[in-house]
């Protein structure tokens, strides 16, 4: 199909394969810049974590599988709502979509690395510091147990004593820091190494996904770390943010985290869009519907994401005509999701749709997600989320918004390109069955819960008297569950099995449009041997692809492009393996976990953050070669 | 080039992880007992036995039943007359500082005390009694704004005969 | 499951469990609410069909035939026609969004609107984890207290004051209203209009600690006769004992532990921490809508409240046999 998928033994293969290789071993393991080690390595760590956090729904489902039961008591319930919540929400959602980018975002550019390599690495060793930070604690049994938004002041220094709140904040910084890290280099790639021909308007939905994805990380998370902060400083030094009698206000961190917090669905569902829409255009066998209605629904979606946090916030009191103002924004919303459904639907329509497994699960997130969408609908009417806030109603809401609209689309993507980063295809028979166990279990466990809030049962409690009626939905929604827990475990094991033993495929099993398409599978520490050039949406779909030739093969460099018009402009250097993200990050590490302790981390803590930043930074290659390129064909 | 790369991510991580696990858990270990929540009945229901009893250390190392004898040392009107401004003999801080009085001492203190309203003997149960003498030992430890902090979020907290109304 | 099942599948069942539910209205507020909620029913529903209807129909065209190789096409002829539906489509759902927005706007100026109507002051005090209610006496002005048992007169719009005296709950009685937050340091209230008699329950709806499972309360709507009847002996300090056995229930509640924190009125025990007692066996249920009220219940409360409410902040407390049989007698007098 392509000039560029050459064979193995090519000389200038090889001799990239050289240039770009890690060192072997442990050293490499820690070392490497590679966007597909370190991407692969973030999606192990969520999905285990996913797996963790869901032993932990399955827990607490057991224990409301029946009035009154007594197999956890209220502690160990708090605890286990807020450790899945919070690792659900900060260490398995936006992580993985982030890790998702950093693996795909290189690849559908046709380039060898992620803007800043060194970076992704800090991001995710940083990341695994967040995954400690609260687990490891939870080991020893100090596990937070006010839920993942911890509202002062319970969570504030007289309710809440020992360190248990501090280590949920203090993760969220950890998080955080590593999300920025990766957005800012997610965008920087997308904005800066698009390859010849690629410009804005024909840029793969995927990536425009990413970008606003990343963008709203970028403008979404200070919020949040600087309410944690301030909760930490009002633990640790008697501050008085959120005291109402020492002049504070407990309702500043709702503000805050809110603020944060619903952009934060929409930097989960974005990245899910452009999942949907890589799939649906595969499978369909035909260019994505609306492509230009896709993009401006992803751009509203993104900036009508920041208007209307204070749907969370309705029953808390603030005025009814600004409550009035939220209900219309976020009703507002509907219209771009609702574009987006119908462009998906009519791309099906429009084109000769294989029902292969990444597009069953498409189907699964749009008879899904539109439920969760519309009973998101209804909560946003402010009158009427005084009845639903706070039950079983926003419980099922959130999981069909985040499960339907999130998961379902990002284990799509993971049967979708699972062939390309192994080189193997997924069974399709343990694919179906897996999909059929966790979407029929997912709705039979979860649609209940819609009725159990119209019914009355609020949220976050650990059990529930006889008398209420609410045995038999709970019950029904326990066995979802399981059946759901039950295709997880089948998908994994279809993942596994698949690894040694699935079929053998080559460069595009599925015959896919865009460019990851034209890199070997798995691909090789380079990604490509020749800068593509692309003069369409679906360029692999042409019948022949232009590349360019002109990057240096003894050592790393990258094609650097203008953020409009993706004209070349320079060669960058690209830099090699380092230890310093990994030191950096145990330097930050050291600095974050002090400072739960005491203030005076944040002075002595510094001084190796500066040390191992020195270092990273310090300049060992000469300045990138700039002047015009040659166009080759 | 004779091994693809995917291999290394799935068998090498475990050894580096276990090990960051090891190094990452060290400060936490020492703290796990004293953030234990032990729900339920079975507290106790006698006076220490001497200074030896093992039970004097559990109450003094665990936060929260040292903040559940906060909680009833304002509930029980403590605070009254040994709050934050409380001066000379009724400051507490300065008390333990100067006397440097055993768990046993103060649990005695509490427990026979002759305060201008009434004794406590007999009032207070047992249990109590143990949360309170923690929360007075714990407060040598306590900063005086980290008291003063803990005493603004429970502003709206009754206290004794006395409630001034939810936090305003 | 479609929204339209839904609809059919909850609305018979709704009778069942009627006591906290806003799908059984008994207030003007939740009966605003519950028409609000069929009518987004409605709506979404039909949204869901079309969505549903346009996709199976999508995958129903498969049966055209099977592609051709695998080659893509690049040619899409049916884009114009879906074109002009995307337009529809996007008129569809801004209409929809009209309508609930709308009607959402309406339903907010109905629920402001009863603020002009307000009859009868309440004082709601949020606690961990038992709710503090207090009513004005009639007759001086002074503020009567009791605990975890709202009564309400049919048809008065009450204004519901809410205050935390600890950290953030929420009060709800679906039935008859919407939650509102109890946030320390604001004067949060709310206007509750019931329209039909009889008990309903209410429950706390914001995470508050330990036990926010078994933070929930009554609320009685009777007729004003009744009520003023009920406030009448709310006002009144506590009976005296009738018999010896009560008598030393008497001496153990005012000079031992519960005086510490509760207060029986026209007794020594003036304890302010925890519910006010005075006339606790006239309420339905003890330990905040956790136990119903009867002596089994109430002698096991005072004895291991723990093992019932775990991580409450009510003591146990050790009684001998007789003396704690005298509490409880004591306390069953309490009408």
């Amino acid at each position: 199909m392509t000039a560029t998928a050459a064979g193995p033994g090519d000389s200038r293969a090889a001799q990239l394969r050289q240039t770009w290789r890690d060192p072997p071993g442990l050293w490499g393991f820690l070392t490497t810049v590679d966007h597909k080690r370190i991407a692969a390595r973030y999606i192990v760590t969520t999905l285990f974590l996913l797996f963790l956090a869901g032993m932990l729904a399955m827990d607490m489902r057991l224990q409301l599988s029946a009035p009154g039961l007594h197999r956890m008591d209220p502690q160990l319930y708090n605890e286990s709502f807020s450790l899945h919540g919070s690792t659900m929400l900060f260490l398995v959602s936006v992580p993985v979509m982030e890790a998702m980018a950093l693996w795909l975002v290189p690849l559908m550019l046709g380039q060898r690395n992620m803007a800043f390599p060194r970076l992704a690495a800090f991001s995710y060793w940083l990341y695994l510091g967040g995954v400690l930070m609260l687990w490891l604690p939870h080991a020893v049994n100090i596990t937070p147990d006010l839920g993942w938004f911890e509202y002062p002041p319970l969570s504030g220094p007289a309710y809440s004593p020992g360190h248990r709140a501090d280590i949920w904040a203090q993760m969220i910084t950890f998080t955080e820091v590593a999300a920025l890290a990766a957005s800012v280099n997610v965008a920087m790639t997308i904005l800066k190494l698009r390859p010849p021909g690629m410009t804005l308007a024909k840029m793969p939905l995927f990536l425009w996904a990413m970008l606003v994805a990343s963008l709203m990380t970028i403008f979404a998370l200070p919020a949040v770390m600087l309410a944690t902060s301030m909760l930490i400083a009002d633990r640790l030094v008697s501050t008085h943010f959120f005291s109402p009698s020492g002049g504070g206000d407990a309702l500043l961190f709702q503000h805050l985290f809110w603020f944060f917090g619903h952009p934060e669905v929409y930097i989960i569902f974005v990245p899910a869009v452009g999942f949907v829409s890589a799939i649906v255009e595969t499978f369909a066998r035909r260019p994505i519907f609306g492509y230009a209605a896709m993009v401006l629904s992803v751009l509203a979606i993104g900036i009508l994401a920041f208007g209307l946090w204070v749907h969370h916030m309705f029953a808390v009191g603030l005025p009814r005509l600004g409550n009035d103002f939220y209900t219309a924004a976020s009703m507002t919303i509907a219209l771009p999701a609702g574009i987006q459904i119908f462009c998906w639907i009519a791309t099906i329509w429009g084109g000769r749709p294989r029902l292969a497994t990444p597009m069953l699960w498409v189907i699964g997130f749009i008879i899904t997600f539109v439920i969760g969408g519309l009973s998101g609908v209804m909560t946003a009417s402010a009158p009427l989320d005084l009845q639903l806030t706070d039950t079983y109603f926003i419980v099922a809401h959130f999981h069909y918004v985040l499960v339907g609209g999130a998961i379902f689309p990002l284990l799509g993507a993971f049967c979708y390109w699972y062939p390309k980063a192994t080189g193997r295809l997924m069974s399709e028979k343990l694919g179906t069955l897996a999909f059929a166990l966790i979407v029929g279990g997912f709705n039979l466990g979860f649609f209940p819960m819609h009725i159990l809030g119209l019914w009355g049962m609020p949220r976050r409690v650990y059990t529930y008297p006889a008398g209420m009626g609410w045995g038999t939905l709970n019950l029904v929604a326990t066995i979802g569950s399981a059946v759901a827990v039950v295709g997880g475990l089948v998908f994994v094991a279809n993942a596994l099995w698949s690894f040694w033993y699935g079929r053998r495929v080559g460069a595009d099993p599925w015959g896919g449009p865009t460019l990851e398409w034209a890199a070997r599978s798995p691909p090789p520490p380079h990604n490509f041997d020749l800068v593509l050039c692309v003069d369409s949406l679906t360029p692999l779909w042409k019948k022949e692809l232009t590349a360019f030739d002109g990057l240096a093969l003894d050592r790393r460099e990258m094609l650097v492009t203008t953020v409009m018009e993706a004209e070349p402009i320079y060669r960058q250097n690209s830099v090699g393996p380092s230890i310093w993200p990994l030191m950096s990050a145990l330097a930050v590490t050291l600095l974050f976990v002090g400072s739960i302790f005491t203030p005076w981390a944040l002075v002595w803590g510094a001084v190796p953050v500066a040390i191992a930043l020195t270092f990273w930074f310090w300049p060992t290659r000469a300045r990138a070669s700039t002047g015009p390129l040659g166009r080759r064909r | 080039m004779a091994e693809p790369m995917e291999r290394h991510w799935l068998q090498m991580p475990c050894r580096h992880i276990l090990l960051a696990c090891m190094l990452f858990s060290m400060p936490t270990l020492p703290a796990c007992s004293r953030e234990s929540r032990s729900l339920g009945p079975g507290q106790p229901q006698t006076p220490p036995s001497g200074f030896a009893d093992p039970r004097i250390t559990y109450f003094e190392d665990n936060l929260y039943q040292t903040a559940q004898g906060g909680r009833y040392f304002s509930w029980y009107g403590c605070a009254a007359c040994h709050g934050t401004e409380a001066r000379g003999e009724r400051d507490l801080i300065a008390v333990q500082l100067r006397h440097s009085p055993s768990f046993v001492d103060v649990y005695a203190s509490i427990a026979h005390h002759r305060g201008v309203s009434f004794g406590h003997d007999g009032m207070i149960p047992t249990e109590q009694l143990w949360q309170l003498a923690a929360y007075v030992r714990s407060l040598r430890a306590l900063k005086r704004e980290q008291r003063r902090r803990q005493d603004l979020d429970q502003a709206g907290e009754p206290q004794a005969m006395s409630w001034s109304g939810t936090v305003r | 499951m479609t929204q339209k099942g839904h609809l059919a599948f909850l609305l018979p069942l709704a009778s069942c469990a009627g006591a906290q539910t806003p799908l059984a209205p008994a207030g003007d507020q939740a009966a605003g609410q519950y028409s609000l909620l069929l009518l987004m029913l409605w709506v979404c529903g039909i949204l869901y069909m079309l969505v549903l209807g346009f996709l199976a129909m999508g995958l129903w065209r498969l049966r055209r035939g099977a592609p051709a190789g695998n080659e893509p096409t690049l040619e899409t002829p049916s884009d114009a026609v879906l074109g002009k539906t995307l337009w529809i489509w996007a008129a569809i759902i801004v209409v929809g969004l009209l309508l609930l927005a709308g009607a959402s706007f309406l339903l907010e100026r109905r629920l402001a609107a009863a603020e002009a109507r307000e009859a009868l002051l309440v004082r709601v005090s949020g606690h961990q984890w038992w709710w503090r209610i207090a009513y004005r006496d009639p007759r001086n002005g002074s503020w009567i207290e009791t605990a975890n048992e709202l009564h309400l007169p049919v048809g008065t719009t009450a204004r519901i004051e809410l205050g935390s005296a600890d950290v953030i709950h929420s009060f709800w009685v679906p039935n008859v209203a919407g939650k509102m937050d109890v946030i320390p340091g604001r004067a949060n209230a709310i206007d509750v209009t019931p329209r039909r008699i009889g008990w309903f329950r209410g429950q706390c709806a914001e995470f508050c600690g330990l036990q926010h499972a078994k933070m929930a309360f009554d609320v009685k709507v009777e007729t004003p006769a009744q009520f003023a009847g009920w406030l009448a002996l709310q006002a009144r300090p506590a009976p005296a004992p009738e018999d010896a056995a009560a008598l030393r229930g008497m001496e153990i509640v005012t000079r031992g532990a519960c005086a510490m924190c509760h207060s029986v009125r026209g007794t020594s025990a003036r304890g302010r921490p925890g519910p006010d007692l005075t006339h606790v066996a006239s309420r339905r249920m003890i330990a905040a809508g956790t136990l119903a009220m009867n002596r089994g219940n109430l002698q096991g409360w005072i004895a291991q409240p723990q093992a019932l409410k775990p991580g409450t902040l009510m003591l146990p407390v050790t009684l001998e046999p007789r003396d704690a049989n005298a509490v409880a007698q004591y306390l069953g007098q309490l009408k």
